[in-house]
């Protein structure tokens, strides 16, 4: 098991957002989570990549494990250089100020693997084409579907191995969003990246991912293959539009 | 023509002295947007152990025998030693008075308040220690007069003048071209996105206090070689201008804090060169305010633009 999640309990100050929650992810995986606005899907992410205070989530029971070892101890920083998990966080947060080819390099600052910099630059901008023709500019004057393909770009380049997406169809016109979905299948068979996808949307979420966790108010409701989600009546009522 | 040349000197040592002290508020700023009003002071606390590093180099403590070292060879010891001490202080402050609150989520307000008592506690906390009386800086270096033509300047402003360029050169590169300094700009522009970037956030920031308060340390050493006069407020009025210079450079970039500090001592200078020297401050900061009233952000200040 790559990535365990086990009984896990969160609190946001005293309000509890997960109810004991757990799920896995094999490597190689695409696995998504869905769920409706304020399910936890966001604070399931940021507590796997243990945000520094005052922003973090606090953990009161349960346990997360990476290869087997818990990782709720790790620093935010080294979730990224030292375990390889990378999130694209929701609302993009990209450095606005930074051109897209600073924010791209500024992702490599804490890898070890700088032989393989380049390379992975040279795929990210073959996957994007876009960020490589606007590689000079300064971040913040991309189209909202730029930012979200250099926000992915960005994990990419941190080195992750896994990636956590939050939402990344978010404010997308259907037609780039497909595209985006391809792009990150790509990644995940020719790269092999693992990837863990939160969306409310959960009709694409459901073609593009092999198997998938319902999260509703803090507690996985349903679970299984895309497919037998895609299936289930009460996820066809309550996600699918009937 | 001679007098018009020596003001221009002047004004350049000035301008160095505020610019070397401006970018400290600035790199802060520009990491943290926190105001950090306890910086003039740390360029006290600089002069100070750049005071104690020169009296014990030259061998007023008994450790080192008097005569030993030139006074050559102590100004480049007290160079890096009175940097690395007074950045011990800068990072010291961070961690004790600054990271505490930040870690708590507190609001800025409180931290930049926080910041006006460190600079108290620094003023006090030397006065306490040390007394009243002033210090009087040792001469390191010989009082050399270089003459062009009729034009004459000190060895001592000309070091002063070209350790400001060659540190705003190294700043700028720094924080435009090394990942560290990328780092740098993004935190203030998103904190939040930092280590999901792999980068350990407090280093970043213990780095910018490392720098801002090395280079005040830097001026504290070649202040008190100009103006061997040393006392616990010294920092104060210099700080609070070398602040307003920043600011109207535009806070938060170093070309900024420079040609703020520049334009200040030049503006001062010339004052005082036509006018009565107690109007200097009046009629200085007039100007200034004119500037802040045509770009509010300063001269190399960009409005924020929205996040979409």
């Amino acid at each position: 098991m790559l990535l365990s999640v086990q009984n896990l309990h969160v609190k946001y100050g005293n309000i509890e957002a997960l109810h004991g929650i757990s799920f896995d992810i094999e490597e190689g995986e695409i696995v998504t989570l869905i769920g409706a606005n304020g399910a936890g899907k966001s604070t399931t992410l940021h507590t796997i990549t243990r945000l520094p205070p005052p922003e973090a989530p606090r953990v009161t029971a349960g346990d997360i494990l990476f290869r087997g070892q818990s990782i709720l101890g790790v620093p935010p920083h080294k979730i990224v250089s030292d375990l390889h998990i990378a999130l694209a966080p929701e609302g993009r947060h990209i450095f606005g100020n930074l051109t897209v080819r600073e924010n791209l390099q500024l992702a490599t600052y804490a890898r070890k693997d700088r032989a393989n910099v380049q390379k992975d630059l040279d795929r990210v901008f073959e996957l994007f084409p876009r960020l490589m023709e606007r590689q000079k500019q300064r971040s913040e004057s991309l189209s909202g579907g730029e930012q979200q393909m250099l926000a992915v770009g960005r994990a990419f380049m941190s080195g992750g191995r896994v990636l956590l997406l939050d939402e990344p169809s978010m404010g997308l016109a259907p037609l780039l969003m497909y595209e985006k979905f391809r792009t990150l299948k790509r990644l995940n068979q020719e790269e092999g990246i693992t990837i863990l996808l939160v969306e409310q949307n959960a009709r694409i979420a459901l073609q593009f991912a092999h198997r998938g966790y319902v999260l509703d108010t803090g507690e996985i409701v349903a679970a299984g293959t895309s497919a037998q989600l895609a299936a289930d009546p009460e996820v066809k009522k309550a996600y699918l539009g009937g | 023509m001679e007098i018009f040349i020596q003001n221009i000197f002047n004004a350049l040592q000035w301008g160095s002295f505020y610019a070397l002290i401006a970018l400290g508020y600035t790199l802060v700023y520009g990491v943290l947007l926190l105001i950090n009003f306890a910086h003039g002071d740390i360029f006290m606390v600089g002069a100070y152990i750049a005071f104690f590093v020169a009296t014990f180099l030259l061998g007023n403590y008994g450790v080192i025998a008097p005569g030993t070292l030139s006074g050559l060879t102590i100004l480049m010891l007290a160079v890096p030693l009175t940097m690395i001490l007074t950045s011990l202080v800068g990072v010291t402050l961070e961690r004790i008075a600054y990271r505490p609150l930040r870690n708590k989520g507190a609001h800025r307000l409180y931290v930049v308040i926080t910041a006006l008592m460190c600079g108290l506690i620094l003023e006090n906390g030397n006065l306490a220690l040390l007394g009243a009386s002033r210090k009087k800086f040792p001469e390191l270096l010989q009082n050399t007069v270089w003459t062009f033509g009729t034009i004459s300047v000190t060895n001592l402003k000309v070091l002063v003048i070209f350790t400001a360029i060659a540190v705003f050169l190294f700043l700028q590169f720094v924080v435009t071209r090394t990942k560290t300094g990328m780092a740098m700009r993004a935190i203030s522009f998103d904190k939040f996105a930092i280590p999901l970037m792999g980068i350990p956030i407090n280093n970043i920031i213990v780095f910018t206090f490392i720098l801002g308060s090395g280079f005040a340390g830097l001026a504290g050493l070649l202040f008190a070689m100009s103006y061997p006069i040393l006392e616990p407020y010294m920092g104060a009025l210099i700080g609070w201008k070398a602040f307003i210079a920043a600011v109207v450079g535009g806070i938060g970039d170093i070309r900024g804090a420079f040609l703020g500090g520049f334009l200040l001592a030049f503006v001062e200078i010339g004052v005082v060169a036509v006018f009565p020297s107690t109007l200097r401050d009046l009629m200085a900061f007039s100007v200034l305010l004119i500037i802040l009233w045509w770009k509010p952000t300063g001269l190399f200040g960009i409005a924020k633009t929205t996040k979409i």
